[in-house]
């Protein structure tokens, strides 16, 4: 029988939107272009090549190496990219995803990322045609909603404050503006003005983002609420808490 | 020290902390109400900055142009909005003027609001205070302003009555 990984724990919707994060299992709900993408991430011109920091790995003669013969180098390596980076900030607030889940997201389904997760955003390196990929698949997803999530390179402290009156988490650079039902782009993920205004999709209301959130509230899904999650998280502290128990 | 506001009779503090940010139009409408009330001795709104440029990153230095960042007329007085409005501290003279801010609020907040008395407002010059405005400082100014801030941000309405 073949083995089906199981991701997480639980049978409350928080739980399942978690494993359904972790397994990249996840519904598409909105379009980007290749072109917006490149737009708001402000690392080249949209339309213009991938520089690169070295010549395509096929043109270089690599060393005779039976890893390099297993590996397949992604995309990114092969022709030599940059290592770029896409940040994420989501709302304490029901926003779907978490820094956690985005990094596991990234770690399981894609090659050659490095995720950092920190308390508010979370960042993800790789090779640049590698890096659109993650940020498109997520961009694009349930794993994000425009108006409880965004893309912001430097000042991401919107992410523990209350919400806006119009149901935005706040941005003190005001990146994303709210537009006849629509989520705007009018500037880069660091706060650079762009060309056009980039539609990053329609937000969720109150209800669709407390159904796909992956964040245990109180006024929510409490996380006491998920008795097989608690049951294993039990479960990890007393083993490990048990294993560095060393007596002399 | 000096004698403070709060040493003129039994002043009360409250807080209004709405569910979220406040839009400047709403923040007008609300602050307009709470200036027509009656035995309100002085208020002030906290919540998070708006530059008017990137303060770091890659685009330091560029304009903000944040459309919050407004000019709101309360009575005659222009104010430019420096942060969102994420709470309003005020002390005010009595029960009665309480009930009435109370009622302002179910009015002109639509999403909920948290309503508290308690100490908000400082009543005993700092150190710091004593530095910057010396011995014969305005107690009514007594935590309205940040010691080390260089602009003064402190409004007076309805000077005249007061004066009166």
């Amino acid at each position: 029988m073949a083995y089906e990984p199981q991701f997480y724990p639980g049978a409350t919707s928080v739980a399942e939107n978690r494993r359904k994060h972790m397994s990249g299992d996840v519904e598409k709900l909105r379009e980007i272009s290749d072109d917006d993408l490149t737009t708001v991430l402000g690392h080249r011109a949209p339309g213009t090549d991938y520089p690169s920091t070295h010549p395509p790995l096929a043109e270089m003669g690599e060393p005779e190496c039976s890893i390099r013969e297993l590996v397949e180098p992604t995309a990114g390596a092969k022709a030599g990219d940059r290592v770029r980076y896409v940040q994420f900030v989501d709302s304490m607030y029901n926003a779907p995803s978490t820094p956690y889940f985005r990094s596991y997201n990234a770690a399981i389904n894609f090659r050659g990322v490095d995720p950092g997760t920190l308390s508010g955003r979370q960042v993800v390196e790789a090779r640049e045609r590698d890096m659109e990929a993650i940020a498109k698949f997520q961009l694009e997803t349930e794993m994000t909603c425009p108006a409880l999530a965004s893309l912001r390179g430097a000042t991401v402290h919107g992410h523990s404050l209350r919400l806006q009156e119009d149901g935005v988490m706040f941005d003190m650079l005001e990146r994303t503006v709210l537009e006849n039902g629509q989520i705007m782009a009018v500037k880069d993920q660091v706060g650079r003005p762009i060309d056009k205004k980039v539609d990053m999709g329609k937000p969720m209301s109150d209800e669709e983002a407390a159904k796909r959130t992956t964040i245990y509230r109180v006024d929510n899904v409490a996380y006491r609420d998920d008795a097989e999650v608690i049951e294993w998280v039990h479960r990890v502290f007393d083993q490990r808490t048990k294993y560095g128990f060393q007596p002399l | 020290m000096t004698e403070t506001s709060s040493d003129n009779g039994n002043p009360i503090q409250i807080e209004i902390f709405p569910s979220r940010l406040v839009r400047p139009e709403t923040a007008k409408e609300l602050l307009t109400e709470i200036s027509n009330l009656d035995g309100i001795i002085r208020a002030f709104i906290q919540g998070p900055r708006l530059p008017t440029q990137v303060p770091y990153g890659p685009a330091k230095g560029s304009v903000v142009n944040h459309p919050s960042r407004e000019h709101i007329q309360i009575g005659d007085t222009d104010i430019e909005l420096s942060v969102l409005v994420g709470r309003i501290r005020l002390e005010i003279e009595d029960e009665d003027v309480k009930e009435n801010l109370r009622e302002v609020c179910e009015r002109v907040l639509p999403f909920g609001f948290e309503f508290r008395e308690g100490l908000f407002i400082q009543k005993k010059q700092t150190v710091s205070d004593y530095a910057k405005r010396g011995p014969g400082a305005d107690p009514k100014l007594l935590g309205l302003y940040d010691p080390k801030s260089k602009v003064d941000n402190i409004t007076v309405l309805n000077s005249e009555e007061s004066e009166a």
